[in-house]
């Protein structure tokens, strides 16, 4: 078997603060990366996303921990002498050259012939849709544009992986869209893989073949984004994918399902029992999309929870019911825009009944991972 | 209360109005006089004449009593001359230093780089007079004979300065990430500073060198004291001159140095937006 295209081996690095103490920003991180694959690293700022993509592209010296990139050790590498390729955050143009100066650098110092080069730079544009625009300077171009060319500066050297630090953040919403779904086709049509840095999760879920969430210098957890989506390895993965509403309590079970009972006395229902033994602390997880206002037909409802509703906000493509229990406890609930007459009722009454089928909790151990 | 706006607007106008001229209007009268044909008086047109140009530049000899104290246009010639000699090397050598040290600062970090910075700005904080007198004291006493090369050294001592705060300026707002990204793309060290940095570093060495070619011209107080008896720059010719009377020919030198101050700087605008 070939050897992943990218391995870290407890890879470690300490930064000194500048007002004084040290601040782990990767402790002892393994990861491989598979080849061909779209993997996300994802987490809050400050979580070590950014420096552990350094670690890979060399702008970073490791305390501790070897890098290997295509089976050969990297770790004492610089970067000018790895095999990888970065978009940088703000793109990073050189200012003073135009775009097809900017596009064919790397090939200008490789030393490659002037027919290859122009063939080469022409491609890159061409394959990012900047074809005819070689000749102007990057404060000549529009954000996506710009980010166009530094896309087309990192792939022109045909690395074996390319890293890109947050690339979409500086543009607007439909045109991050869009660049969402062309980046994806891109690494399809490059076949390498590509590692990207976020901390917005949409962008992590649509785009990613595997996301690492990452807090604290520690990957809490790597997998599908539908994995990661609906079986949280983690309190803190839970909340930062998605918006989650959470119960910390204690386990109990009542012969056909589990209860976790929470200090202020809620009861949330999970289906399934003998997961967790009686009385271990356990975090239920409902996601708002999981809530509905009907009863499900005739009957008991399965579960329920009871809400004072405090706001209401349309998106358009449904409602977000914000509301907090008898007990003070915040929920929120997502209920799709066609459910209107029902959503009016609850905003009359400013009480809502959310129910929610035991089958969808998650339960989350303390310890993190499941149960 | 719309007049009394009016006012306002009228009294800043008027102000600021009189603020340019009192700023520009001898100026403008320097160039003035230098038409002027009345020998005696400045202050009183009796004509229009190329007469003192003619003058400076050696064309014509007035011999009138009152008129023509240049001593000779070979001495002016001479003075000018020292100048740009001495301009020249200034501006080389200061230009070179003073990039060089603000890209080592700009680059690393080294122990005692603050108290190295603040060394760098006090020449320019110092008062020109004890800055000459120092220089003409250290001079001596090293045994140099004093002419223009210790006018050059004397002058790259505070223009040095003057050429790093430029340069660590334009440094300063340059975006670190690039070199990274010149790095990442397959540079080293050097061909990123060659390709990256100084390219972008060079309006401000341009800018640098000019204001150090401008000030080496001009500089009288520091000069003064280290050109030594037989070498004369043009702001010493022209102060020597003046102690005999403000006579008209000095107009017409004035202008000239005008003209060429504005050509100097004109050409450094101009390379400087080339380069953006």
């Amino acid at each position: 078997m070939q050897p992943s295209i990218v391995r870290l081996e407890r890879v470690t690095k300490t930064f000194a603060l500048p007002e004084g103490g040290m601040i782990t920003a990767l402790k002892a991180i393994d990861l491989d990366v598979r080849r061909n694959e779209f993997l996300t690293l994802l987490g809050p700022s400050g979580c070590g996303k950014t420096t552990l993509l350094h670690s890979i592209s060399g702008f970073v010296q490791l305390d501790g921990g070897k890098v290997s990139i295509d089976g050969e050790d990297v770790t004492e590498r610089p970067p000018h002498r790895r095999p990888v390729n970065t978009v940088f955050q703000n793109y990073a143009l050189f200012p003073h050259m135009n775009v097809d100066k900017n596009v064919g650098y790397a090939l200008d110092i490789a030393g490659t012939d002037g027919k290859e080069r122009g063939r080469r730079v022409g491609a890159a544009l061409e394959l990012v849709g900047l074809s005819g625009l070689g000749g102007r300077l990057p404060r000549q171009l529009s954000g996506g544009q710009q980010q166009r060319v530094a896309l087309a500066r990192a792939i022109i050297a045909r690395p074996k992986l390319l890293l890109l630090d947050e690339p979409l953040s500086a543009l607007d919403r439909n045109l991050r869209q869009a660049m969402q779904i062309e980046l994806k086709g891109l690494q399809a049509e490059l076949g390498i893989s590509f590692i990207f840095v976020t901390h917005d999760q949409e962008e992590a879920l649509t785009m990613s073949d595997r996301l690492a969430v990452l807090e604290k210098g520690v990957i809490q957890q790597l997998d599908t984004p539908r994995s990661v989506y609906s079986r949280p390895a983690n309190a803190f993965v839970a909340s930062f994918i998605g918006a989650s509403n959470l119960f910390e309590g204690a386990a109990r079970s009542d012969g056909t399902d589990m209860l976790v009972v929470t200090p202020n006395g809620e009861h949330i229902r999970a289906a399934g029992s003998g997961t967790v033994a009686n009385g271990q602390p356990v975090t239920a997880l409902i996601r708002p999309e999981q809530f509905s206002l009907h009863n499900g037909g005739n009957g008991q409802p399965a579960a329920f929870i009871d809400a004072d509703v405090e706001q209401i906000v349309f998106t358009g493509l449904n409602y977000q019911i914000h509301g907090r229990t008898p007990a003070g406890r915040k929920v929120v609930a997502i209920i799709a825009a066609v459910h209107q007459r029902e959503v009016a009722e609850i905003d009359a009454a400013k009480k809502a009944r959310l129910t929610y089928d035991p089958a969808g909790v998650q339960l989350i151990g303390a310890s993190g991972g499941e149960p | 209360m719309r007049w009394l706006r009016n006012i306002g607007t009228g009294t800043l106008s008027a102000y600021t109005a009189l603020f340019f001229a009192f700023i520009y209007l001898p100026i403008a009268l320097i160039v003035i006089y230098s038409f002027n044909a009345d020998p005696v008086n400045m202050m009183r047109w009796s004509g229009f004449t190329f007469d003192w140009y003619k003058q400076i530049f050696g064309l014509r000899n007035v011999t009138s009593e009152n008129a023509l104290y240049i001593e000779s246009t070979e001495q002016l010639l001479k003075a000018v001359r020292n100048s740009l000699t001495v301009a020249a090397f200034t501006t080389t050598i200061a230009t070179v230093l003073g990039t060089a040290t603000a890209l080592a600062l700009y680059r690393f970090n080294f122990l005692g780089k603050k108290f190295y910075r603040v060394l760098l700005f006090a020449p320019m904080l110092m008062p020109d007079i004890v800055l000459g007198i120092a220089l003409l004291i250290f001079f001596i006493s090293v045994g140099f004979s004093l002419g223009i090369t210790t006018i050059v050294i004397g002058q790259c001592s505070f223009l040095t300065s003057y050429v790093f705060i430029v340069v660590s300026a334009r440094l300063a707002g340059m975006d670190r990430t690039l070199e990274n990204a010149s790095a990442d793309l397959g540079a080293n060290d050097w061909v990123t500073f060659r390709r990256i940095i100084l390219p972008q570093a060079m309006p401000g060495v341009i800018g640098g060198a000019l204001l150090a070619f401008i000030i080496s011209m001009d500089d009288l107080v520091i000069t003064y004291f280290i050109s030594g008896v037989d070498t004369q720059t043009l702001p010493i010719f022209i102060f020597g001159m003046l102690r005999r009377g403000i006579k008209p020919e000095i107009n017409a030198i004035a202008v000239m140095m005008l003209l060429f101050s504005f050509a100097v700087a004109s050409a450094g605008l101009y390379l400087r937006s080339r380069r953006g």
